[in-house]
């Protein structure tokens, strides 16, 4: 009897894209599993997902939650015998799982690779140019005028008061590109969790927490976790990785609180008071805070960049398209805008609109491809986390759901 | 016999099991050969073993006979405490210049040990790994030939060192003795260097310094041999504690590329060894055994399988990665059990690190003009007039030494004819 072997050639050139080439090395040792200090006693990684990525049992992978527990402090890789590098394919696994969560499946397979790059940076680019052509906003502001709204009037101006024209325009295009995100992250979210309830064989339980306690119990404490870099702190090889990335975050929320802020006295106090419209003055904290929050961003993310060739140079890390496109992605948000508001102050606004109109288009880029890239681990690590403490809770352990 | 051959003289590097063998084959065809030994006996690794493969034989079972036929064998000059210096000349002719360290007690000594009784300073027990003491004014081993004592001078007093001359009934101490080099003309080279065991301390992870309770499996052979420092009762070193559990912790070093590279071959098979010295002693200790894969070739087989069918000893597959001391004197080894894919922390009174074999050879043989493959191993070149045998060649056990040494001895022999 003939047999016909079709290699599965998609998901080994998705791994080796992504860094992940040394898994063939793996002799399943285990040293991994026991080096790795995130790793529980009862459910360890990564030795088992080494042995599935080399059967190519992605199926099973992409429903682990262990994968997205991973956080890459490289002390497995450390250790290994074989120089399999397991904190690299595990990169290479999750960056293989989000393309595979993500929804729509172009859009996920687009950012997968650094060839796409110029129709990554493209596609936003354009949309966006197109709208500030067809806004009629496109022509550089007096300085009087720029100092007056700085770049609330980038898409134009009209009288019309419940909807500012800028409004409109920075709406359609983000608003546009967090739906599709939150869409996409939505479904992915969805697939996961059933992968992972399935995988640790749960089909059908009498008792499921509400959502309330869903979030009390499992999710909200996973986030405390999250902002205290619990996890992070345990790595030992990469310990220097925290100082980056806890600035990072904490620079990310105090932003988010900083566009809530400005999103609603804008655009909804804005209606009844129109001077609200119009940069906020440098006094006030919210302005402080966003201040604060972009340099800790920069720095965040300069110290992640400068950490990332530390490891690369020393030979400890793979560089890879999958790790740099965020971290260049953030530094571009940051220093475009950072540099539009000084530009702003300085008052140059030729130089400023096209820095804004980057800065745009990297926010776009941010927003729009958070689930296909690096940045997706900001959702299905935090749920992967709650489904952790809740494969260890009472609805699961508990004998009346057996 | 002259220093002078020129005539198909061999030089055997190294006189353990392989350099005894292939200095014997290549003398008993009629050629002169030159033994060296790094140390002060002959004998090497195998001396130190309890028992060794593939009959459970004690070292004196066959070392005794190879001592005697190298006595009996006017062909074979020996030399201890020598080691080559540099090498000129090419196959046919070379031209080695040796060092031979001084031992400061000459060939007087009649091994009355009356020395050793009077000597008050003392040295650690290398020859026992380190476990104990021995006296400065030593006999290496019960069995050591030559059977001749070691005065360790630089550890020692003035005063210990005049007591210790004064003691000797023949003359034999010489306390101004010097290194002594000469040449010697031959025609080929067999390298025999033999191994060391991997140095446990460089696997950081498995914290070999922290407990007295994780010991090499060399110092297993040293704590079950009649001879050792325990008079052959295998107990935990420090205490003495009878262990009522063991773990054996395989490819300590070995298969690691950040360690040895290779896989040392014995390893496998002296755990399983071990089980059976810890069988005749403690019938119903546990005994855990750590693996990645079990190499046991041949008809050694039925020798794992004879321990695996043992209802004690467990077999694990997952590599220790961690083993942290206990306050009772035992330890905790940690491994992932790839079978059933859940962590181990399994407690035990004694853990064996089955550490690999390190080419004992190193760096200095490239300098020596020595062929060398990226572990660290002598790679036979008959065109260069070089051969190696037993585990200067690769890791192996003793039979298969045997087998390389008379295979050296044969290529050796044809060069310079």
């Amino acid at each position: 009897m003939s047999m016909n072997v079709q290699p599965d050639l998609d998901f080994i050139k998705a791994m080796k894209e992504a860094g992940g080439d040394t898994l063939k090395k793996c002799y399943q040792c285990a040293t991994c599993s026991v080096a790795c200090p995130l790793s529980s006693d009862t459910n360890p990684f990564p030795r088992k997902q080494m042995i599935l990525a080399q059967w190519g049992l992605k199926d099973k992978l992409v429903s682990d939650a262990n994968i997205f527990l991973c956080h890459q402090c490289g002390d497995c890789t450390e250790m290994c015998p074989r120089g399999a590098r397991p904190g690299d394919v595990l990169g290479a696994i999750r960056s293989y799982a989000y393309r595979s969560l993500g929804w729509p499946t172009a859009l996920a397979s687009l950012c997968a690779s650094a060839k796409n790059l110029p129709m990554l940076i493209g596609i936003p680019a354009v949309a966006i140019f197109i709208l500030w052509l067809i806004s009629g906003g496109m022509h550089i502001p007096t300085g009087e005028h720029f100092a007056k709204a700085g770049y609330t009037q980038f898409f134009g101006h009209w009288d019309f008061r419940l909807l500012a024209k800028n409004v409109l325009f920075i709406d359609i295009i983000m608003l546009t590109a967090a739906g599709i995100a939150v869409t996409s992250v939505y479904k992915g979210v969805s697939t996961l969790w059933k992968g992972m309830e399935s995988s640790i064989g749960l089909k059908d339980v009498p008792y499921r927490p509400s959502v309330t306690q869903f979030v009390k119990l499992f999710l909200w404490p996973s986030v405390i976790e999250i902002l205290q870099h619990a996890r992070f702190k345990e790595c030992t090889v990469n310990a220097d990785r925290v100082k980056g990335h806890q600035p990072l975050m904490f620079g990310f929320i105090g932003l988010f609180i900083v566009t809530c802020y400005s999103l609603f006295t804008q655009d909804v106090i804005g209606i009844f008071i129109p001077s609200m419209h119009g940069p906020i003055s440098m006094w006030n904290p919210v302005k402080l805070l966003a201040n604060v929050s972009a340099v800790a961003m920069i720095a965040g993310i300069g110290i992640l960049w400068m950490n990332r060739t530390k490891m690369e140079t020393a030979g400890k890390a793979s560089n890879t398209f999958y790790d740099w496109f965020l971290i260049w992605i953030i530094m571009g948000v940051g220093v475009t805008g950072l540099s539009a508001e000084l530009l702003r102050l300085v008052g140059i606004p030729s130089l400023g609109y096209v820095v804004y109109y980057l800065h745009l288009i990297s926010v776009v880029m941010l927003f729009l491809y958070m689930p296909y890239t690096k940045f997706a681990h900001i959702v299905y690590r935090t749920f992967a986390m709650a489904f952790e403490r809740y494969r260890e809770s009472s609805y699961i352990k508990n004998p009346l759901n057996q | 016999m002259s220093d002078t051959a020129g005539n198909g003289a061999v030089l055997v590097v190294g006189g353990g099991i392989s350099g005894l063998t292939a200095a014997l084959e290549a003398a008993e065809v009629g050629n002169d050969v030159f033994l060296i030994e790094k140390n002060s006996y002959f004998g090497g690794r195998v001396a130190q073993l309890n028992q060794y493969f593939p009959k459970l034989c004690p070292p004196t079972c066959g070392l005794e006979i190879n001592f005697k036929r190298i006595k009996d064998n006017r062909k074979i000059r020996t030399y201890t405490l020598t080691t080559v210096k540099s090498i000129s000349g090419g196959p046919g002719n070379f031209e080695v210049q040796l060092e031979t360290a001084p031992r400061y007690i000459n060939s007087n000594c009649t091994a009355c040990g009356d020395c050793a009784q009077v000597c008050t300073d003392e040295i650690e027990d290398a020859f026992n790994f380190g476990m104990g003491k021995t006296k400065a004014a030593y006999l290496p081993h019960e069995m050591a030939f030559p059977r001749r004592y070691v005065l360790a001078k630089e550890a020692c007093s003035a005063a210990c060192l005049d007591a210790v001359k004064a003691a000797c009934k023949y003359n034999a101490v010489e306390l101004d003795m010097q290194p002594k080099t000469f040449t010697l003309k031959v025609s080929s080279i067999i390298w025999s260097t033999g191994w060391n065991p991997y140095d446990a301390n460089k696997i950081t992870n498995l914290n070999y310094n922290s407990s007295q309770a994780i010991i090499t499996n060399m110092m297993m052979e040293r704590l079950a041999a009649d001879n050792g420092p325990t008079r052959g009762k295998i107990v935990r070193p420090g205490d003495n504690k009878e262990p009522a559990s063991f773990a054996f912790v395989q490819c300590a070093g070995s298969r690691d590329e950040n360690h040895l590279q290779h896989c040392s071959y014995i390893c496998c098979m002296a755990t399983f060894k071990h089980i059976s010295y810890i069988r005749s002693q403690y019938p119903d200790a546990k005994i855990y055994v750590f693996y990645i894969d079990l190499r046991t070739p041949g008809k050694y087989e039925h020798f794992r399988e004879k321990f695996m069918a043992d209802a004690n000893t467990t077999f694990i597959k997952g590599k220790v990665a961690d083993i942290v001391a206990e306050r009772d004197g035992g330890v905790t080894v940690v491994a992932e059990n790839a079978i059933t894919g859940a962590k181990v922390h399994q407690k035990v009174d004694l853990c064996v690190l089955a550490t690999g074999m390190e080419p004992a050879l190193g760096e200095q043989g490239k300098a020596l003009g020595v062929t060398m493959d990226g572990n660290g191993f002598v790679v036979s070149s008959p065109e260069k007039g070089m051969m190696s045998a037993g585990c200067a060649k690769s890791a192996v056990d003793v039979y298969s030494s045997g087998q390389s040494s008379t295979a050296a001895a044969l290529k050796a022999i044809q060069i310079g004819r």
